[in-house]
């Protein structure tokens, strides 16, 4: 049986590459696919940790978090696209407005 | 079993690797698909049975359909050609990664398993539905009837926000056909032309 450290170790390097793909990417679409990588990341980590200590309360949380990805990005790309309307253009180095 | 985790591993690896690397944004798309198919099956070697079976359904179905979407309704697969304006943000973020992954694998290797997995895994009774409606009505009930209020939120904030601005929507579309004159000068008996009333009226 696969150790549980297996799988978090993996579910650290896939959180890694998550969180290079939200820094380094430009497009807004592309850094929301950075960011459910790194939510599918957690979820691997919580399941196995389920599995570990045979509670499947860990799996219910995985269950919450999948819809709070659901709903996050229904919001994310309707926002996207609100402002693909103004300003023709999903890169984030244009979207610098707010800058104080 | 190993080799399934293995093979899986690498798959999931590879996905999110080109996931954040390949340039076409459809490209990338896929490969976060690929990414986590491997992951629900991973569920599965975790005895999580029906998580993998809505990882495939909501993450690799429904979520990732909304994102194709979106890409080819912005026409957004292209990418974005001009020039960086700090250009030494992508090694710093490729540095940063590491250290996280460094960190993290570290911490991981260090996981003991509190007790023998083989004792461990019949209380998940297979992550099927049954066992984990059972948790989730019972202990978790509130966290439940929470989410369902924040998907109604979640619909209702997407609606609202692509929306278009109705007073926006008048200006657009009211003169646009109203003014052409197709039909024969004469005006109608008892009516004045239609240019004349809407520059009148308003």
């Amino acid at each position: 049986m696969v150790p549980t450290s297996w799988y978090l170790a993996l579910s650290g390097i896939l959180f890694a590459i998550g969180a290079v793909g939200v820094l380094t990417r430009r497009t807004a679409i592309l850094i929301f696919l950075s960011v459910e990588l790194m939510l599918n990341a957690a979820n691997l980590s919580l399941v196995a940790f389920a599995r570990a200590w045979g509670d499947l309360s860990a799996q219910t949380a995985v269950f919450v978090v999948m819809t709070l990805a659901a709903a996050e990005v229904s919001i994310g790309l309707g926002i996207i696209v609100a402002i693909f309307r103004k300003r023709a253009s999903t890169n984030v180095d244009d979207l610098t407005n707010l800058r104080g | 079993m190993t080799f399934a985790f293995i093979l899986m591993a690498l798959l999931a690896l590879g996905g999110a690797l080109a996931t954040i690397s390949l340039r076409n944004a459809v490209h990338a798309a896929l490969a976060l698909v690929a990414t986590l198919l491997s992951v629900a099956i991973l569920y599965f070697t975790l005895s999580a049975q029906f998580l993998g079976i809505i990882q495939i359904i909501v993450y690799a179905g429904a979520i990732m359909v909304l994102f194709l979407f979106v890409i080819m309704l912005l026409n957004a697969a292209q990418p974005i050609t001009q020039a960086d304006p700090i250009p030494w943000v992508r090694a710093l973020g490729v540095s940063g990664g590491v250290a996280i992954a460094a960190a993290l694998v570290v911490l991981a290797v260090k996981f003991q398993d509190p007790r023998p997995l083989a004792a461990a895994e019949p209380a998940l009774r297979g992550g099927l539905p049954g066992p984990i409606g059972e948790v989730l009505f019972t202990r978790f009930l509130l966290p439940f009837e929470a989410v369902s209020v924040l998907l109604l939120v979640a619909v209702v904030g997407a609606v609202a926000l692509v929306q278009r601005d109705p007073s926006v929507d008048l200006e657009e579309t009211s003169p646009g056909p109203l003014p052409e004159p197709v039909m024969p000068p004469e005006p109608l008996p008892g009516r004045p032309p239609a240019r004349t009333r809407v520059k009148g009226g308003a």
